[in-house]
């Protein structure tokens, strides 16, 4: 049974656990106990990066206990949005937290100095950090990693580079080798604190109710996940398989959603990263499928010498610094992902907002005045470092204009009709339909993992479905999300994970939860996001779409400004 | 009478998903977590993927019951190790002087945690990354202290 929250105050240097068994009770865990937790101590009406602003993570029941249950849920409010943050990191965080025994960590407060934050078991601690303040990203994992007073224990870090120091909205806290809390800021909230990194670990392990129960309900999961076929796509090409499926439908966004097609796709495909530069795969901590590809990138940089990375990739920074910015080819795509990741990027943000700056630069509304000579042309790959360079150094009001994100840029420079942004959000990589629109508008976290409006577009080649069907569908999925959220599981297990076994996995653990129960707290988890977004001034009556999306192809047509109107009216009632 | 003893056969192919410590703790002790695992699995910092398995050599004259000054920890019939609870007075001997770092330490009971080549690690590793393999002739594989 879950129950220890612990909260650090980063102000004061305190900490203190807090039994609350009832918060578990209630809300199971996850996403609805963070959003309970964000409710009682969240601001929504202070700045999202004063000190006060609390950041809240939380593990779920099936954490570290069943295969795939393998993210951590971060919950605060968003710098790039002013409103509800939410992000989702695998790597080997809900695992160390589960070994310490912290379901969840409430961080508030800022340190005058750069600190990074040590949790062992119950026991944390307060370090300076002001050696490595600086340090990029991945530096700053090896380096927490060495550490004498670490070494040798399972540990998972969470760290920003120096984009999240700079408070740039843009900025993620990346866990581990290479999963990322990505989006909505959360590198510049830590920043914000001068908390340069978490590093937990544990030493625990969690009693089971069943112990018999639980040993035959893990392995009908592990069978299913390892060889039923079902997460096949996943364990093979991973998330990349999309970039010719999304290809062939027409759905693959190319050089700022200006088309759904890309012809270089073959080039840039899963399949052409697989044979060229994939060296391995590699797993969040207790998930035997193993999705996260990583590639070799290799260069020459002096006459008989090359250096080597081993650069982490999946379909959204294909997409988002690949066919958004028209790179050919998997080494120009890694380069300007090693970049982004450095700095601690976003690199869906950031590729978007590379994408909008070309088309303002191509169309003119910005120039060479702005840009300091530097040309911005589809498919320069050694222009994107260039500019990648000087946002990171600072140079040039524009460059630094660039990592407050797409709709900062287009306010202040215009070109706000091709400013691919929903709720300040750039997207994700589908141009499939009003369905995906949906999803960025309407979502939770303006997420097109709130709910699968992508997929139903998808359906919608194959079949005809009532427009009002549709918006129950999605309505439906992004409540069913809050539970699978809560419990946590990674959400390319959904389908291994179904209704039957969910309910009979918890009862494993000791923990009454039918059906009907489970559909409540999702249905009130939602609910109780979209107040929280209402305080912070969010509203679904004030929505837009880009008006470049209305002159774009997508796979299921054109989208119909009438019929957003209709579907945005029957996504309110059925809320 | 042929012994079974575990290998790392394939360490190159080891995903870092950790089933085979998670496995060990819940087939043997039938708890949540991977800190009653009588092996690990370590992650290098630097190097993205690349992972260190250490699994108990079954030791025909092993040194970490050699170090035990109490005879709490015994050479076990083919190799390896079989603790006596009451014997053990925590002080850690054994592991630290197993060279392969493979003797795992129960930080919560303070005793060390002896593999019983069992096999259950094996069992739940996708990849194939593990063996329980019969003890003849010369050791196979890659080793396990790499």
């Amino acid at each position: 049974m879950q129950s220890k929250v612990m909260f650090a105050d980063l102000t004061t240097g305190t900490f203190r656990i807090e039994e609350d068994p009832r918060l578990f009770r209630d809300f199971l865990g996850g996403t609805a106990a963070a959003t309970e937790l964000l409710t009682r101590h969240g601001r929504p009406d202070i700045d999202p990066l004063a000190p006060e602003a609390p950041l809240i993570f939380a593990i779920g029941p099936f954490s570290a206990l069943f295969p795939a249950a393998t993210k951590t849920i971060a919950l605060f409010r968003s710098p790039l949005t002013g409103e509800l943050g939410e992000s989702h990191a695998g790597g080997r965080l809900a695992s160390a937290l589960r070994d310490a025994g912290i379901d969840a960590l409430v961080v508030t407060g800022a340190s005058k100095r750069p600190v990074y934050l040590k949790i062992d078991g119950l026991q944390a601690d307060i370090r300076s950090a002001r050696t490595f303040w600086g340090q990029s990203a991945p530096a700053t994992e090896r380096i927490l990693r060495e550490a004498a007073e670490t070494r040798g224990r399972k540990l998972s870090i969470v760290r920003i580079g120096p984009a999240g120091e700079r408070l740039s909205p843009l900025a993620c806290a990346t866990v581990d080798g290479s999963r990322h809390f990505g989006r909505l800021g959360l590198g510049a909230v830590m920043g914000s604190k001068k908390l340069k990194a978490i590093a937990v670990s544990g030493k625990g392990a969690v009693p089971i109710g069943d112990a018999k129960a639980y040993r035959n309900v893990y392995d009908r999961l592990y069978e299913r996940v390892v060889r039923s076929g079902e997460m096949r796509k996943y364990h093979e090409l991973g998330t990349p398989a999309n970039v010719l499926a999304l290809n062939a439908i027409g759905g693959l966004p190319t050089r700022n959603f200006s088309q759904g097609t890309f012809e270089n796709a073959p080039l840039i495909s899963g399949e052409a990263f697989l044979r060229d530069v994939n060296v391995q795969h590699t797993a969040c901590a207790h998930c035997p499928c193993g999705c996260i590809q990583i590639a070799e990138l290799r260069e020459k940089f002096a006459p008989a010498h090359y250096s080597t990375v081993r650069v982490s990739y999946d379909y959204e920074p294909i997409f988002a610094v690949g066919t958004q910015l028209s790179l050919s080819g998997p080494d120009e795509i890694l380069k300007v992902i090693a970049s982004i990741e450095k700095q601690g990027w976003d690199s869906m943000s950031m590729g978007n907002t590379l994408a909008w700056a070309t088309e303002a630069f191509l169309s003119g509304v910005i120039g060479e005045s702005e840009t300091n000579g530097l040309c911005l042309c589809f498919g320069d790959t050694k222009a994107y470092l260039e500019a990648l360079r000087r946002i990171a150094s600072g140079e040039g009001e524009f460059f630094r204009d660039l990592e407050m994100g797409t709709a900062f840029c287009s306010e202040k420079y215009g070109g706000a009709d091709f400013a691919m942004q929903y709720g300040r959000v750039e997207p994700a990589g589908y141009l499939t339909g009003e369905n995906a629109v949906m999803s960025w508008i309407t979502g939770v976290r303006h997420s097109h993992l709130d709910d699968f409006g992508y997929s139903i577009d998808q359906k919608l080649l194959l079949q005809e479905i009532p427009l009002e069907e549709q918006v129950r569908m999605q309505v439906e999925d992004a409540r069913w999300r809050m539970v699978l959220n809560s419990l946590v599981i990674c959400l390319f297990a959904r389908g291994v994970y179904d209704n039957d076994i969910i309910v009979e996995a918890l009862g494993t653990l000791g923990l009454e939860w039918p059906l009907d129960r489970l559909k409540r707290l999702g249905e009130e988890t939602l609910r109780a996001k979209y107040r929280w977004k209402a305080a912070c001034g969010f509203s679904l009556d004030n929505t837009a779409i880009p008006e470049k999306m209305f002159r774009v192809k997508t796979s299921t047509g054109l989208i119909d400004r009438d019929r957003m109107a209709r579907r945005l009216e029957l996504y309110c009632k059925d809320l | 009478m042929s012994v079974k003893v575990l290998r790392v056969i394939n360490r190159d192919r080891c995903i870092g998903c950790y089933s085979c410590m998670y496995a060990c703790t819940r087939q043997l002790r039938g708890l949540g977590g991977t800190s009653k695992s009588a092996m690990r699995v370590r992650a290098y910092s630097g190097v993205e993927g690349t992972f260190s398995i250490r699994v108990c050599a079954r030791c025909e004259e092993p040194d970490c019951a050699e170090a035990c000054p109490t005879g709490a920890l015994k050479t076990a019939p083919g190799g390896g190790v079989l603790l006596n609870r009451e014997k053990c007075i925590h002080c850690g001997a054994c592991v630290k002087t197993c060279a392969i770092t493979a003797l795992q330490w129960d930080e919560e009971e303070k005793i060390p945690i002896p593999c019983i080549h069992c096999g259950q690690c094996v069992r739940y590793c996708p990849n194939g990354v593990l063996a329980l393999t019969d003890r003849q002739g010369p050791k196979e594989g890659d080793g396990h202290a790499k």
